[in-house]
């Protein structure tokens, strides 16, 4: 068969010459990825012309996505070569920042926009080069976004201003089209599963513009599974087959039928096996309510059927599979499970394996998780189990000591499938089981499915492989979040199924958006006022105590303390947003203290070079944490005990002074305003204006989603350097203030700041998952933090209550944002 | 040359053997430089090392349950919990019973309430137990100005320092203590499920497991074992300071990182954990030994725990790679390396 390949790719070759001349864009060839024992890509050619619009198909697992990642920089192929208009570019030399360089851009099937930016700003970070840093730099990409949505997809409706996390799968699909097709000296789009999420009307309008562009000289490479389209749309198809190139040919050569065959089509399913007379008692899970409103009845799944869950990808299936995993939420009160339910996992990586554990120990999980915890572990017993439940399978318990992770995809779910039927379930959920898994272990796995049907049990599945659907007793189509079809016996084509899932995709989508309870709304914009509250609330207690308080001096006097907890704030606020937390940033600051009040003092110059050696050395923890992808806690919780060391051994006892420079910097006054609320003031417009700028924007993006970032050409190291260099700077300059306010230094003055950051940047309103920082929060938290010392002894309560005062503020603030917030994934 | 490969198959299974192979050798060292070490000195670092061995084994449950768990209100505990001692047993034996149960429940209601906020309410264990920590503190202060005297009952004190035909005691229970924590990991469900969650947690929820008390108890564990720890250390330092928790904070998950369980969760090892607190009390003592300052020793330690985590942080990368080509299309059927030969041009 690898001949026959080969002798297609040299007929296609042959061909070549003989059709018009266009520039090359790109070409690749001898493309050869191997992963272990498993050839991704095995001697793959692709030639890209100007122009050209090619088609690439291939069945699940057929090496599509590793290629594209190839061709754009993602990935480095074990073998072949790059040409770039006939120019080879070495591999090694090439990665996604160069691909961009040159032209290619690439429409990623899993969603690559930061959901935390606007459109527009995501925009600026596909195409950065022409944003100077001048104020109004938004208003460009504004305009840019707007152009490139409207020309690709006229009448969108989409806000350029709108946060990409508020737009629905449709429209984010649009806008990362539109971002790639709007980019300047793009020269070939890579379009991965483009209409997937797209309805009829959209997807027409894609093809159309895309024709009017390959006009213009724009070359495509149009991913689909969906054979029309691509028959359609492609001057050019390629088929590629475990592998390998198939067939490369015109597109007017290829038609739906043949290139079903040279995907490898023969492997559909057969359906083997009717359900016997179904008895009311044998309903295992009833599904009703508003899930089944459109057909007006409940549906209920019981012993040996096989019921198969179909529709537009993301329209509710997974969802239903997990509802009935584990019912009993409030919001799945429409799903009713009567017997205990096993899930077999499609996205092995994310959902299936455990990667140190051997294939034994990962199938006989499935039967430890239903004993007690108590329970003592057999290896003899688990294996005795395992041999049997591997044995239908097909899959050879000499394996069985093997590391998981060294077999094949097909292997990898066989022992998926396993664990399921080891822990012997009357119900089992399958959640698109045979993505990229061989053929043979398909027709494995449909012979297992129809042997475990018939033995009593219930197997709902859900894929996305229409064909597949026509192996189920019954099909439940989903468009919108809801069941909208239900499909049995003859009745389950692929022409119905399609129907169905296009038929009422338009609603839905809205009325989920709008459930959201107004309690919750009301909660979280409690949490969001919480630090402003905070602080009006203890001001006001304060001064109604002390009334001298609220003069000008009596603010500055209580103020004052707090800039250098607001500096140590924003510090930390660029680590958090950053998704990582710093706990060695008080001990910094308290090192730069000693350093300024002690070598600053004493020799100016030795003393400057050591504060930027120390900001030198704390930005390259950053790069450190991010290049070698270690844990940012420990290392900078390690990191502390450098500082705090380094600052003993320069000052084991506190002392110094501060440089009269340092003090006057900190101690002007321009009589009617307090000093302190100046200079915090003045912080929250530093840090809020550094948010606004692109850098700040690239700070975020990477905080919410560092996966696209790398896609689009920026490097991770480097902008960790960054942001641990303006923490750094923060955390300096709280150093120095330390030092000015108190005219002396101390190694442990900063030690209390780093608990007491982080608490106010998650008061202020910052999500600790990262991409989300809001300045004005965060001081109005620090603020309030810092008063709570001063606000006990006006109460006159002992200030051994503070620390505990401001942790159960802490757990408290936390407490209500995870109450409010909707829990995305669970434990 | 294979038996060198044979032994890195196997160093790979068992991390805990570079820890071990770290003390062999600083001690050889320590031994041959200083004429004065010897057998009975390593019983005095035995005996400083099981305190710590301890706590870490409570620290390696969490940091086990990954996602970067960690439980940082373990120095509050051991503080607080060496306050309390002070408080119920007032140095008399009779009142040990109730010392220990005090000590039991306080690790109980500072587990539980970790839990709670972890699992319960999903905040960030670091968050969630940093909170906790700020608590105690304060807990830790009030009790400071309530306790009776620095009197520490006799038999907890006979317990914590002293020694059978030269072993301490505390070693001995150390040891113990490493023994079944390996035997609860290998051999019971519990242990296996733990490993599961570690490694992956969707994965884990999918295949039956409640993850929610198994991460619990792991914390569970961490503030019982933390509290014990402080009310035997602080009969060994005869009293309780404020703060005298505090390097076991670092100290414990160097420990347990350096001891070779996974810092990313899933992967434990009790020896390791034995191991790398005997190495790390182990340099302790060589700074002192050699004069060091008190500062430089930190720096030391900082460094240590830096350079021991982006090594492994390697490992943890190499593994992530060999795993990554199974997501989604990419993992194609099993070809043959003839294939790859035939198709390729040039």
């Amino acid at each position: 068969m690898s001949q026959l390949a080969v002798a297609d790719q040299e007929v296609a070759m042959a061909v070549k010459p003989a059709a018009p001349v266009r520039p090359s864009v790109v070409s690749i060839s001898g493309i050869t990825k191997s992963f272990g024992p498993t050839l991704a890509n095995a001697g793959i050619n692709l030639s890209v012309h100007t122009g050209d619009v090619i088609g690439l198909v291939g069945g699940n697992g057929a090496g599509k996505s590793t290629l594209m990642r190839i061709l754009c920089g993602a990935m480095w192929p074990t073998l072949g070569s790059i040409c770039f208009a006939d120019e080879e570019v070495a591999f090694a030399a090439y990665d996604t920042g160069e691909a961009q360089r040159r032209g290619i851009r690439m429409v990623h099937q899993e969603l690559s926009l930061c959901a935390n930016l606007s459109v527009a700003e995501n925009f600026f970070l596909e195409t950065p080069a022409d944003s100077a840093s001048r104020p109004g730099w938004r208003a460009l990409y504004r305009a840019r976004a707007r152009a490139a949505l409207d020309a690709v997809f006229p009448g969108n409706g989409i806000d350029a201003d709108a946060e990409v996390g508020h737009l629905t799968i449709a429209e984010r699909q649009m806008v990362e089209i539109a971002r790639a097709a709007a980019t300047p000296g793009v020269k070939l789009i890579v379009l991965d599963e483009p209409t997937s999420s797209l309805d009829l009307d959209r997807s027409k309008q894609l093809r159309a513009f895309i024709r009017e562009r390959a006009k213009a000289g724009l070359a495509f490479i149009f991913i689909s599974h969906k054979l029309q389209e691509i028959i359609d749309i492609a001057s050019e198809v390629v088929v590629l087959r475990n592998g390998r190139t198939a067939w490369q040919g015109h597109a007017t050569d290829a038609s739906i039928g043949k290139l079903v065959q040279l995907m490898g089509g023969d492997a559909n399913p057969v359906h083997q096996h009717a359900v016997a007379a179904a008895s009311s008692q044998d309903v295992l899970v009833r599904l009703s309510g508003a899930l089944t409103a459109g057909l007006g009845r409940d549906i209920d799944i019981v012993r040996g059927e096989i019921v198969g869950l179909a529709g537009l990808e993301g329209s509710g299936q997974r969802e239903l599979l997990h509802a009935i995993f584990s019912p009993g939420r409030k919001q799945h009160a429409a799903v009713a499970r009567r017997a205990d339910a096993g899930f077999i996992a499609g996205d092995r990586q994310k959902e299936g394996v455990f990667p140190l554990w051997s294939v034994l120990s990962n199938i006989s999980i499935g039967a430890l998780a239903r004993r007690s915890a108590l329970g003592l572990v057999s290896d003899r017993a688990n294996r005795d189990t395992a041999t049997g439940a591997a044995g239908k399978l097909r899959l050879d318990d000499k394996r069985f000591q093997s590391n998981i992770t060294e077999l094949s995809g097909g292997n990898q779910q066989k022992a998926l499938v396993a664990r399921a039927l080891v822990a012997d379930t009357p119900v089992i959920l399958l959640d698109d089981p045979t993505r990229g898994v061989d053929i043979a272990t398909k027709q494995d796995f449909y012979r297992l499915c129809n042997e475990v049907a018939r033995g009593g049990r219930a197997l709902v599945w859900h894929t996305t492989e229409d064909a597949e659907l026509l192996a189920c007793d019954r099909v439940l189509v989903f468009s919108g979040g809801r069941i909208v079809k239900e499909l049995a016996g003859e009745a389950i084509t692929e022409q119905a199924i399609v129907g169905a899932s296009f038929a009422q995709s338009a609603d839905g989508q809205a009325s989920a958006a709008g459930k959201r309870t107004a309690l919750a709304g009301f909660g979280r914009k409690l949490v969001k006022a919480a630090p402003f509250i905070g602080l009006a609330a203890v001001l006001a207690v304060m001064i109604a105590i002390n009334p001298a308080v609220a003069s000008t001096f009596g603010l500055d006097l209580l103020l004052m303390p707090a800039l250098s907890l607001v500096l140590v704030t924003a510090a930390q606020m660029f680590i958090v947003g950053g998704s990582e937390i710093d706990l060695g940033v008080g001990a910094f600051a308290g090192l730069v203290s000693v350093l300024s009040a002690t070598l600053l003092y004493d020799q100016p110059w030795l003393g400057a070079l050591a504060l930027v050696a120390a900001l030198a050395a704390y930005a390259g923890l950053g790069g450190v944490i991010q290049a070698r992808k270690i844990p940012a806690i420990v290392v900078t919780l390690g990191a502390s005990f450098i500082w705090v060391g380094i600052g003993y051994a320069l000052q084991p006892t506190p002392g110094g002074a501060s440089p009269e420079w340092l003090s006057t910097l900190f101690g002007w006054s321009i009589g009617f305003m307090p000093t302190s609320i100046i200079m915090i003031v003045a912080v929250a417009l530093i840090v809020l204006a550094i948010d606004r700028l692109p850098l700040g924007v690239v700070l975020r993006g990477f905080g919410n989603n560092p996966a696209a970032m790398i896609r689009s050409g920026w490097s991770p190291t480097r902008y960790a350097l960054v942001r641990y260099l303006i923490a750094g700077l923060f955390a300096g300059a709280a150093g120095l203030s330390l030092t000015a306010i108190n005219t002396a230094s101390d190694i442990n003055s900063g030690n209390s700041y780093t608990l007491l950051s982080v608490a106010a940047v998650v008061m202020g309103g910052c999500s600790l998952l990262g991409g989300i920082i809001s300045p004005i929060g965060a001081v109005a938290g620090a603020v309030t933090l810092s008063l709570i010392g001063a606000l006990l002894g006006s109460l006159s309560v002992s200030s051994d209550y503070n620390a505990a005062t401001q942790g159960l503020i802490l757990i408290a603030l936390l407490t209500l944002r995870s109450l409010t917030a909707d829990r995305r994934s669970e434990l | 040359m294979s038996a060198f490969a044979s032994f890195g198959a196997w160093a790979q299974r068992n991390r805990w053997i570079w820890a071990a192979i770290g003390v062999l050798i600083l001690w050889l060292v320590l031994s041959v430089v200083t004429n004065r070490f010897s057998l009975s000195s390593l019983s005095g670092v035995m005996l400083s090392a099981s305190f710590l061995t301890v706590v870490g084994i409570g620290q390696m449950f969490v940091v086990t349950t990954g996602r970067g768990n960690i439980d940082l209100s373990v120095a509050s505990v051991i503080t607080l919990s060496a306050f309390v001692a002070l408080l119920t047993v007032k140095g008399q034996d009779a009142n040990l019973a109730i010392g220990v149960i005090a000590a039991v429940v306080l690790g109980l209601a500072v587990g539980a309430l970790n839990s709670l906020l972890v699992v319960g309410l999903g905040i960030p264990a670091i968050i969630a137990t940093l909170a906790t920590g700020y608590v105690l503190a304060t807990a830790t202060l009030l009790s400071n100005k309530a306790i009776p005297g620095f009197a520490v009952s006799p038999a907890l004190k006979d317990l914590a320092t002293g020694r059978v035909s030269g072993v301490p005691i505390m070693a001995v229970i150390a040891v113990v203590g490493v023994a079944v924590t390996s035997f609860v990991l290998r051999y019971t469900v519990f242990g296996q499920l733990l490993s599961a969650v570690g490694q992956n947690r969707a994965a884990a929820r999918l295949a039956g497991i409640r993850n929610g008390p198994v991460i619990a108890s792991a914390f569970i564990i961490s503030a019982v074992l933390a509290s014990l720890d402080g009310l035997l250390l602080g009969a060994y330092i005869g009293g309780a300071f404020l703060e005298m928790g505090q390097p076991y904070l670092l100290q414990s998950i160097a420990a347990v990182v350096l001891g070779g369980t996974l810092i990313f969760g899933g992967s434990a090892t009790a020896l390791g954990t034995l191991f790398a607190s005997i190495l790390l009390i182990l340099i302790v003592t060589t700074m002192q030994i050699i004069g060091l300052p008190p500062g430089v020793q930190d720096i030391v330690q900082g460094i240590v725990v830096i350079f021991v985590l982006a090594l492994a942080g390697r490992q943890a990368l190499a593994r992530r790679t060999s795993v990554d080509p199974g997501d989604g299309d990419k993992d194609a059927t099993a070809k043959t390396e003839a294939g790859a030969a035939t198709a390729r041009p040039k």
